[in-house]
């Protein structure tokens, strides 16, 4: 089992103010982009364009065609391997692993594969972030400052190609913004890992975070690799955090998990703020949903839970990814830990007409919010990220990125009515 | 402020059953129970009406004609009815309700809670519970201009329970002051010390299967699929997800599904190996030779087709609803599903 229990220390430097300058750079809480300069994707040929753009909250902006958000983090102690296997460095098991994190900002890389001829019309939903007006608590990114990478893919460019750039620039945009805090005095530092001792008397929950990965578009990447041949294995949390783990889906945007979702995972967060006092955080296991065909949920299911198991938890917390196929993957995997005498709880959406799917052994599950709730019609004044946006119509909450996600990142659920 | 008024032709004042055919049509100001709204205090601008007959009949037509004039109109509010214990006034009333839900515009409606609008309106509409006949008018019309004003001027309304209105099945959005990593750590730690909690409670609609058939070799089998399967060239458009229709092909005495007339539109799956032989959508072929073989006894003459993907379950059982009436009218015992 690759499973270390190294520390990573996350230094954070709050940013309360982004504004559009000569030079990129960093004045205590305010955080100076230049755009022209930021613009990374640019030389790709597998983009025809590539331009930066800082939004902020109250803002009448409607973010479209966003595809991830990225929180800008860099490795201060070996920047060339931020976001390893994308960027270019390996993780190697650093001996004492730093990272710079930039909060209250985020990149979101947005690109409109339609308008390029990469998808067809109504193939992908549409994926917001509203900056304003009514929608603007559904998506986390709602109330961040966001520097926008609007990316148009060169037509005829092939879509993996297409991607892998659009990709890559963000995760370097990402490191840019967060190289301006290199040298400099963070606001807060706290470690990511788990002391190597704890009370045994303590009940011993693992986590399962599902990722799903089915091609380009719809894929997850580990160190730079598609998940598509992922079989649930341990992962050590840290490697979250070290951005080893990034997102390439993007599909239904309120539901599917993003990068920023993996570097700061708060169902990691809250299990290590539980461990020692509660609960013994017994592990973290990576597993896939989407799965193709009954047998193979099946197996999956079943060897997530034997991993549980040989992880010696008491306890499970599942997670989801998306919605619809992989409540399949969720809810057998839920039967299969408590085939076990595994105690589980899972995170899942609901719609409006209830969940997906059901099993008798899911009785303790985790509301992340009601995705075909509407949200009420907005006009913005702009639109970043092309095409009409809905503007003026009632939008799902699925539609906005992050609104339901299925990881414990977020406070929305559903309640009666 | 702006309440749009739907109403039949009874109750618009433009016949009785004679009048049950009559096109949509535009009324400025209240009409009939409009009136008795605008004295307990809710404003009418506009009353939209049609004939029972006709909006039954010629569902689409009638629907985009009201919706439109409902738009143009700029409604912050509609009200249905009531159309008490009336079956297709009630039908139209739940079917305006849903489309309007999917625009955003909330809707009040008053009718008998076995009515078929209140299935109909997939919990787009506050439903007022009413009588089965007009003697329950008094009662229903200050509960639906209380809860009509209070929508359309953005008041929050409160519970089913709270206001009266029939519950919506529907769960709504709220934000709670802890992340949903801290709920479900609590809820786990919670469960292990033996206090089993959940957010979500259990589906309470499962089907009990039917009996099994007594003779299959007697007995007619529909094909019915999920998988998106249409004629070449998807002649009526079915989305190919998100699908809020069915759709239904004759069979004829076809002896299977041949590629060069069928495919597979369905935005869910890899189509290319279902598209070579669209039997393994609809197995046709397998079904014939079962009959063939003397082990089933006939198919039904026309198959029934969706795309199953990304469509919300409620759409989902309104679909089964409707396919279901319309094959059990159709005298057929059993139904070949096939799922993707």
């Amino acid at each position: 089992m690759s499973h270390t229990r190294a520390d990573l220390e996350i230094a954070a430097f709050a940013i309360d103010e982004v504004v559009e300058g000569a030079l990129t750079g960093r004045d205590g809480t305010t955080l100076l982009v230049a755009s022209p300069q930021l613009a990374v994707g640019a030389g790709e040929p597998a983009l025809a364009e590539a331009t930066v753009e800082v939004v902020r909250p109250g803002d009448r902006v409607r973010i479209t065609n966003v595809l991830d958000a990225v929180v800008p983090d860099v490795r201060a102690d070996d920047p060339a391997s931020s976001f390893p296997g994308v960027l270019g460095g390996t993780w190697n098991e650093p001996s004492d692993p730093r990272i710079h994190r930039l909060t209250g900002v985020a990149v979101l890389p947005v690109c409109d594969w339609e308008a390029s001829g990469h998808v067809t019309a109504d193939e992908f939903p549409p994926s917001y972030v509203d900056m304003a007006g009514p929608g603007q608590d559904r998506s986390p990114w709602g109330s961040t400052a966001n520097v926008v990478l609007r990316c148009v893919a060169a037509r005829g460019a092939p879509v993996a190609e297409a991607d892998a750039a659009i990709r890559h620039a963000a995760l370097e945009l990402a490191r840019a913004l967060a190289s301006t805090t290199l040298d400099a005095t963070p606001t807060d530092v706290r470690r990511v890992g788990l002391p190597d001792t704890s009370d045994p008397g303590l009940p011993a929950v693992c986590a399962i975070l599902q990722v799903a990965s089915e091609g380009p578009l719809t894929d997850t990447f580990f160190d730079g690799a598609d998940l598509r041949e992922l079989m649930p294995k341990v992962i050590d949390p840290v490697w979250l955090s070290a951005g080893r783990l990034t997102n390439g889906a993007y599909d239904w945007p309120g539901v599917r998990n993003t990068t920023a979702n993996y570097q700061d995972l708060a169902l990691v967060r809250a299990l290590q703020r539980a461990h020692g006092e509660t609960l013994r955080f017994a592990g973290l296991i990576l597993a896939p949903g989407y799965l193709d065909t009954a047998e193979a949920k099946r197996r999956g299911a079943e060897a997530s839970a034997a991993l549980a198991a040989e992880l010696g938890a008491a306890g499970a917390i599942c997670t989801t990814f998306s919605s619809g196929n992989s409540h399949t993957d969720t809810m057998l995997t839920v039967r299969a830990l408590e085939s076990r005498g595994i105690a589980t709880t899972a995170l899942v959406c609901e719609t409006n007409g209830g969940l997906t799917d059901h099993v008798a052994e899911a009785d303790c599950l985790v509301s992340t919010g009601n995705e075909d709730e509407l949200v009420p019609a907005w006009t913005p004044e702009r639109i970043v990220g092309g095409g009409n946006g809905d503007a003026g119509r009632a939008v799902a909450m699925v539609h906005y990125l992050g609104s339901c996600v299925e990881t414990g990142d977020g406070a929305w659920t559903a309640v009666p009515a | 402020m702006t309440v749009v008024h739907y109403l039949n032709q009874f109750f618009a004042g433009l016949g009785g059953e004679e009048a049950a055919d009559h096109e949509p049509i535009r009324l400025e100001g209240p009409r009939g129970p409009g009136n008795a709204l605008v004295a307990a205090g809710l404003q009418i601008d506009l009353t939209v009406a049609c004939g029972d007959d006709r909006f039954a009949l010629d569902e689409a037509d009638s629907l985009a004609t009201l919706l439109a004039w409902i738009e143009e109109a700029g409604a912050d509010v509609v009200v249905c009815g009531p159309s008490f214990g009336s079956g297709r006034y009630g039908y139209a009333c739940g079917v305006l309700a849903r489309e309007l839900g999917r625009t955003g515009t909330p809707v009040v409606a008053a009718m008998t809670p076995d009515s078929p609008g209140v299935l109909a309106s997939e919990g787009a509409a506050y439903i007022v519970p009413t009588t089965a006949n007009v003697a329950g008018m008094r009662d229903a019309v200050p509960a639906v201009a209380s809860i009509a004003s209070r929508l359309a001027a953005g008041t929050p309304v409160g519970s089913a329970e709270e206001e009266g209105y029939l519950p919506r099945g529907l769960r709504v959005n709220a934000r709670s002051e802890a992340l949903g990593a801290e709920r479900a750590v609590g809820l786990i730690l919670a469960k292990l010390a033996g206090d089993v909690r959940t957010e979500i409670a259990p589906p309470t609609d499962r089907v009990a299967p039917p009996d099994p058939l007594a003779d299959p070799a007697s007995a007619v089998f529909a094909l019915v699929t999920e998988a998106g399967c249409v004629p070449q060239g998807n002649p009526d458009r079915l989305p190919t997800r998100h699908a809020n229709v069915w759709l239904r092909y004759p069979i004829g005495d076809r002896a299977e599904l041949a590629p060069e007339d069928y495919l597979s539109v369905h935005a869910g799956f890899d189509t290319t190996e279902a598209n070579r032989d669209p039997d393994r959508l609809v197995p046709l072929d397998a079904a014939r030779a079962l009959v063939q073989a003397g082990r089933i006894g006939r198919i039904h003459d026309e198959f029934f087709t969706t795309t199953g993907v990304d469509t919300p379950v409620a759409v989902s059982t309104r679909m089964g609803q409707e396919i279901g009436a319309e094959i059990r009218n159709a005298g057929v015992d059993a139904v070949i599903l096939t799922g993707t």
